[in-house]
């Protein structure tokens, strides 16, 4: 049996490394996966590591004209004395504590509805709810424009139908918000359903038969089984709200403009009109290492108050 | 404490997938009754009927004198035991149990006692505070348990409660749930496919096929009586050897071999209409002797050629084949014989059983 052992595979094999030896070989088996790595790593220093050091170091320079020239920590004293960077500060908190909230107990409920056995058509529903976040930012944005337009519009039009004044939906102080606020969770409600949807089957079906014996209606069920078994997908969601959030850009660009009287002016929105609209770019690379820090602060906060109990 | 009527009960599923057929049985109150089958048999099926997590196509289910069979599983007054536990795991092991009773609205310090009663049962004392993850098998299937006995319910329902221990635990808990049934008196149904298992817990068991009871007796009844092939083939291990041949005078024959058939056996054979036939000898491998024994009763010898020899401890068993039939023999270990040789055995036929072979149906012979 031992010499049977030899099949012609082997043979032919140790026949090529042999005829290889002189060569020199480049691709290793240990090797190979930085070669693989090397093409996006290239991408990311170039597009993104190389920007994030030279906004750092843009955000303690100024600029007249072209020229460049050091200015210590003003851009970050200035920051301080900046009323319009606290009201954008604080148009973007109110948007999150109210927007997020919102949109996660909508994207739960859906995710628990479409999750339930007796549901038909699933994969129609789920794709329905998921198709807003992967539509175009700027078309979705300027179809809600038409739709919320003051005179025109077909949200004014309805409630014309039921005898409502029409609306200044993108112009008056508090409803320009709200607008927001529907476009936001328009979009990102459908994403964060697939996240949770996707918690929800990883659940052990075992958990609501135990409960159903236990005694546990369909409520409580979710007040005691799914919620916490949903904790890790849920701090996941909230994390990712918050910095999406923070970032907040593309809709108030699209449909208020940050307006009226800065009302809907947002951190990344004040970052960019003093960009590329002032071109103080040292101004704005500071904005931008101010938003850093906070994306940073409170990421970190959300995960020590919701991970550290388990 | 309750007794259970299962009244014509089926399960039909979407597609015309019958998992159960007219499942007639009275469990009486107190009892530990062992659905036993092969997977798909519809053992696991009927238990989930009787807990509510499966509706029932057709029939009646009584607990007690009440017809349950739209009643939501937790008002039946029933506690269950999961194959793989299905304990909360955000819960501690506290709280696992104390949920069902937190649902019903119970007082904290009766919440209390009950949960700190069934702890000291299962020696769960210094686990309280773990979490399921952080506890092993054995600790789990106590929790569970646990969580099944603090609830005080009319009946306890177990699916394959042991089949993810390794084999030293299960058997330790084996005693330990049989212990348990026996302190507190529940009616008890319990599923396994572990014929070993079934045995030893069972104060009576039903052995199911195809969604069909095979037989229901206690467990001495369904080994010494089995009602068919099937059965006599399920319970007992190594199984049953099942053996053609013909009846012929006072003979067993099969091809050059003939054994001799005890006379009251074949007096009942030759009245049931059988001499001349062919029929199916069934013969547990316990029942084989081998040795100086053949030599006395020549009558019963039978030649076999062993194909495999497995040293067990005190005993070996021998897997052979006999007139090119499979046939398994369990032999005292100081027996020597290993492969490829050929020996004689003797049958106590006595024990052996005759099935008729079409229906296969066991034959009574006394």
């Amino acid at each position: 049996m031992g010499e049977m052992k030899t099949n012609p595979n082997d043979a032919s094999s140790t026949v090529k490394s042999k005829g290889k030896k002189t060569k020199r070989v480049y691709i290793t088996p240990k090797t190979a996966p930085y070669y693989f790595l090397a093409p996006s790593m290239l991408l990311l220093v170039i597009f993104t590591l190389y920007p994030v050091i030279s906004s750092f170091i843009l955000s303690f320079q100024s600029m007249k004209g072209s020229d460049k020239y050091f200015i210590g920590m003003a851009n970050y004293v200035r920051l301080f004395k900046d009323p319009v960077l606290y009201k954008s500060l604080s148009n973007t908190f109110q948007l999150l504590i109210v927007q997020v909230p919102i949109m996660l107990s909508i994207a739960i409920v859906i995710a628990v509805a479409l999750n339930s056995a007796s549901l038909r058509y699933k994969g129609f529903f789920r794709t329905v709810y998921f198709l807003p976040a992967i539509t175009a930012l700027v078309a979705a944005s300027l179809v809600f424009m038409i739709m919320l337009d003051e005179n025109y519009g077909l949200a004014n039009y309805a409630l014309s139908l039921i005898g409502v004044e029409p609306i200044s939906w993108l112009s008056h102080p508090f409803w320009s918000k709200v607008s927001i606020i529907t476009v936001m969770t328009w979009r990102w409600t459908g994403y964060n359903m697939v996240i949770f949807l996707a918690g929800l089957q990883t659940i052990s079906p075992d958990l609501y038969e135990a409960s159903d014996i236990d005694g546990a209606g369909p409520i409580k069920q979710f007040f005691y089984i799914t919620l916490p078994q949903l904790k890790p997908v849920f701090i996941f969601t909230v994390v990712m709200s918050t910095i999406g959030t923070l970032q907040l850009f593309d809709e108030v660009y699209i449909l208020t403009g940050g307006g009226p009287n800065n009302v809907t002016m947002t951190i990344t929105l004040y970052l960019y009109e003093t960009g590329f609209k002032y071109f103080d770019f040292g101004y704005a690379s500071a904005i931008a290492y101010v938003l850093v820090v906070i994306i940073a602060v409170i990421s970190w906060i959300q995960m020590k108050l919701v991970g550290d109990s388990d | 404490m309750a007794d259970l009527k299962l009244v014509n009960i089926k399960k039909i599923y979407d597609k015309n997938v019958v998992s159960v057929q007219d499942f007639n049985l009275e469990i009486r109150d107190k009892e530990f009754l062992v659905l036993v089958g092969p997977s798909g048999c519809g053992k696991t099926t009927t238990l989930r009927m009787i807990a509510g997590l499966e509706e029932i196509t057709e029939g009646d289910l009584f607990i007690g004198d009440k017809r349950v069979n739209d009643v939501p599983p937790k008002d039946r007054d029933i506690a269950m035991v999961f194959q793989n536990y299905a304990l909360y795991p955000h819960m501690n092991v506290y709280n696992n149990m104390a949920f069902g009773l937190k649902l019903r609205k119970f007082k904290k310090d009766e919440i209390k006692k009950r949960v700190d009663n069934a702890t000291k049962i299962l020696g769960l004392e210094d686990l309280l505070s773990r979490k399921p993850k952080a506890l092993s098998g054995g600790q789990r299937q106590r929790v569970a348990l646990g969580r099944a006995i603090v609830r005080d319910a009319e009946v306890f329902l177990m699916d394959e409660p042991l089949s993810n221990l390794d084999a030293k635990l299960r058997v330790q808990m084996r005693a330990e749930i049989q212990k348990l049934h026996s302190r507190l008196q529940t009616t008890t149904i319990y599923v396994t496919h572990d014929q070993t298992e079934a045995m030893t817990m069972a104060t009576r068991l039903v052995v199911m096929k195809d969604g069909l009871i095979q037989q229901v007796g206690a467990p001495k009844e369904v080994y010494d009586k089995p009602n068919n092939i099937f059965v006599g083939g399920f319970i007992g291990s190594p199984a049953m050897n099942f053996l053609n041949g013909k009846l012929e005078e006072d003979y067993f024959v099969m091809e050059a071999t003939r054994v001799r058939v005890p006379e009251g056996k074949m007096k009942s054979l030759r009245e049931q209409g059988y001499a001349g036939k062919t029929i199916v000898l069934g013969i547990r491998p316990e029942d084989v002797l081998e040795g100086p024994v053949v030599n006395d009763s020549p009558d019963t010898k039978i030649r076999a050629s062993i194909e495999v020899s497995e040293l067990m401890g005190a005993e070996i068993v021998l897997y052979s084949k006999v007139n090119n039939q499979d046939f398994v023999a369990r032999v005292d270990s100081s027996c020597n014989v290993v492969a490829g040789e050929t020996i004689d055995f003797a049958f106590n036929l006595e024990k052996a059983h005759f099935f008729d072979e079409e229906s296969e149906l066991r034959i009574n012979t006394n």
